[in-house]
């Protein structure tokens, strides 16, 4: 479960270049739902994500996943309860290191890290079966680099990473962006898979207006640092991308300029 | 080159590689230019020859040698880390102390261990010539430092101390401490180097406060030498390569000092250093056809 209460977070407090990015947003999810996260340039979403991941620590309010208040801790200190995928495939594993030792990190996410070595030929074998499941052919390249590896392939290789310890949230930050669409679509059906079969606690911000809609249990729609929209169930079962947009506007009672909003 | 020059090389080369396997920890694993090297090495072999000559055993005083040259390493870390100073900066001030540091520990520029009793002096006059069992005993101890750094960098706890190098970012995401592995990392490299150090002193016989200068670029000379021999083929290879490309390093300097028709002196050490390693830099570069 994560809750957050009232949140505010000002970037740059006192200077000129002051900026609000969240303005009281609180928000509940219950163990095991799925919410899609959306919102236009500057709307907070990339802040929101921020402080659940420790990146950014809130002016005022509380943060709390699972039992515990983490408000006040850093990305590390949470990892054992976070886990995460990042928009840029670079930034979710480590180029330098193989794929199995990107695995061996992973898998002690949290935890205290000894002194016996990573890969024992039990872990190999466990990380090789995980590997083999997405039917890419990786299992077999287990020790190349990461960083020969495509986009889409670190991608998935980060989807992996991130179930392999326990964590009381899945952190998804618009993690098909930057893949083209067939490998989008792929990432999205394996991300589906493994959230349903783990039933993972689940925060996906994204770009695409149908994705935050096709995908999940709840959408939520943040705008200058507050969220306008929040729906689950039928009524969002019964809502297109159009309503979306329509509701958005009356909400707000102004004009949507932003177009990233509309493609997809 | 004579035989006795050729061993005298290889011994020097093995000294430093302790060198340069922590300045690959420092410059390669974790992406952390340190030129703290400079003074921790000096320091290694001020404190091991002051306590060596004070009565203390040789193996305890080159393990003090150890733990001051890490409390070095922690003062750049700290620098870096706590107040954020430039990694490089750090790394230059903490150096610059540590020449009157090593003053303050000799309470004078050069220190002389000829009678005294070091760690290879048991080994010597059991048969085999001085000038094999320095060579022989360093190599020993470089061995045991590769298994050890080897295993250490393929553990667990190794394994976030490279990502912390490679990614931060997701070093933390995954539940890593980076300061801290800046902290450890810099502490192990100037460790290693200052144990460097301590066996320089007891294999020359002598601790000199200027024995440091240009310790950082004899290590990095080393450790591309190495990569250049050994290519990206893992942790092992990489650390065999410094030591490689350490005793290499020096063969290339006594060959080039020793060659009569090249008319070089002892002098001219430094001048050869920097074509040796600017070579070492360039070559690489004009293989792959990538120079512009």
């Amino acid at each position: 479960m994560i809750s957050v209460s009232d949140i505010k977070v000002v970037f740059g407090k006192g200077t000129p270049l002051q900026k609000q990015a969240l303005n009281g947003v609180s928000l509940t999810i219950e163990e095991g739902q799925f919410v899609t996260v959306i919102g236009s340039n500057g709307a907070g979403k990339s802040t929101l994500l921020g402080v659940l991941a420790g990146d950014v620590i809130a002016t005022e309010g509380q943060v709390k996943i699972g039992t515990a208040d983490v408000t006040r801790q850093g990305t590390a200190a949470r990892a054992g309860r976070v886990a995460r995928v990042f928009q840029d495939p670079l930034t979710g594993s480590c180029g330098a290191l193989s794929i199995e030792e990107n695995l061996a990190l992973a898998a002690r996410r949290g935890e205290r890290r000894g002194l016996a070595a990573a890969l024992g030929p039990q872990r190999r074998a466990h990380f090789r079966e995980r590997i083999a499941e997405l039917n890419l052919g990786l299992e077999n390249r287990m020790r190349d680099r990461m960083d020969l590896l495509s986009g889409g392939q670190r991608q998935a290789v980060s989807l992996v990473m991130a179930t392999l310890a326990g964590s009381d949230v899945l952190l998804l930050d618009e993690h098909t962006a930057a893949l083209d669409p067939g490998m989008a679509e792929f990432i999205m059906t394996l991300t589906q898979k493994i959230v349903s079969e783990r039933k993972l606690t689940t925060l996906m911000v994204t770009h695409s207006m149908r994705q935050a809609l096709d995908y999940g249990h709840r959408t939520v729609m943040l705008h200058g640092g507050e969220i306008v929209l929040d729906v689950a169930g039928d009524n969002r079962r019964n809502l297109q991308v159009e309503d979306l947009i329509a509701m958005f506007r009356k909400m707000r009672g102004q004009t949507l300029d932003d177009d990233a909003l509309l493609i997809g | 080159m004579s035989l006795i020059a050729f061993w005298g090389a290889v011994e020097l080369g093995l000294v430093f590689a302790f060198v340069s396997i922590g300045v690959y920890l420092a410059f390669r694993v974790l992406d952390f230019p340190d030129l703290t090297v400079d003074g921790s090495f000096p320091l290694g072999a001020a404190v091991a020859a002051v306590l060596i000559i004070a009565g203390l055993n040789p193996w305890l005083a080159s393990a003090v040698a150890m733990v001051a040259g890490a409390l070095a390493g922690l003062v750049t870390a700290m620098l870096n880390v706590r107040f954020r100073i430039l990694n490089l900066l750090a790394s230059i001030l903490t150096m610059i102390a540590l020449f009157s540091v090593n003053l303050r520990v000799m309470g004078k520029p050069n220190v002389a261990l000829i009678n005294a009793e070091t760690m290879i002096s048991p080994f010597f006059g059991h048969g085999l010539r001085d000038f094999y069992v320095r060579p022989l005993f360093v190599g020993v101890l470089v061995v045991v430092a590769v298994i050890v750094v080897w295993r250490f960098l393929e553990s667990d706890a190794g394994l976030s101390m490279r990502a912390t190098g490679a990614n931060a970012r997701m070093a933390r995401a995954q539940g890593v401490d980076t300061n801290r592995q800046i902290y450890l990392g810099i502490a192990l490299s100037n460790a290693l180097v200052a144990l460097g150090g301590a066996l320089f002193a007891q294999t020359n016989g002598f601790a000199d406060v200027t024995s440091g200068v240009g310790t950082i670029v004899v290590g990095l000379a080393a450790v591309i030498i190495g990569e250049t021999l050994f290519g990206a083929r893992g942790i092992l290879a990489a650390l065999i390569g410094c030591v490689v490309g350490s005793i290499l390093y020096r063969i290339a300097i006594q060959l080039a000092l020793s060659s009569d028709v090249l008319g070089l002196q002892a002098s001219d050490l430094n001048f050869v250093t920097a074509v040796l390693v600017t070579v070492a830099l360039v070559l690489p570069r004009l293989r792959r056809g990538g120079a512009a």
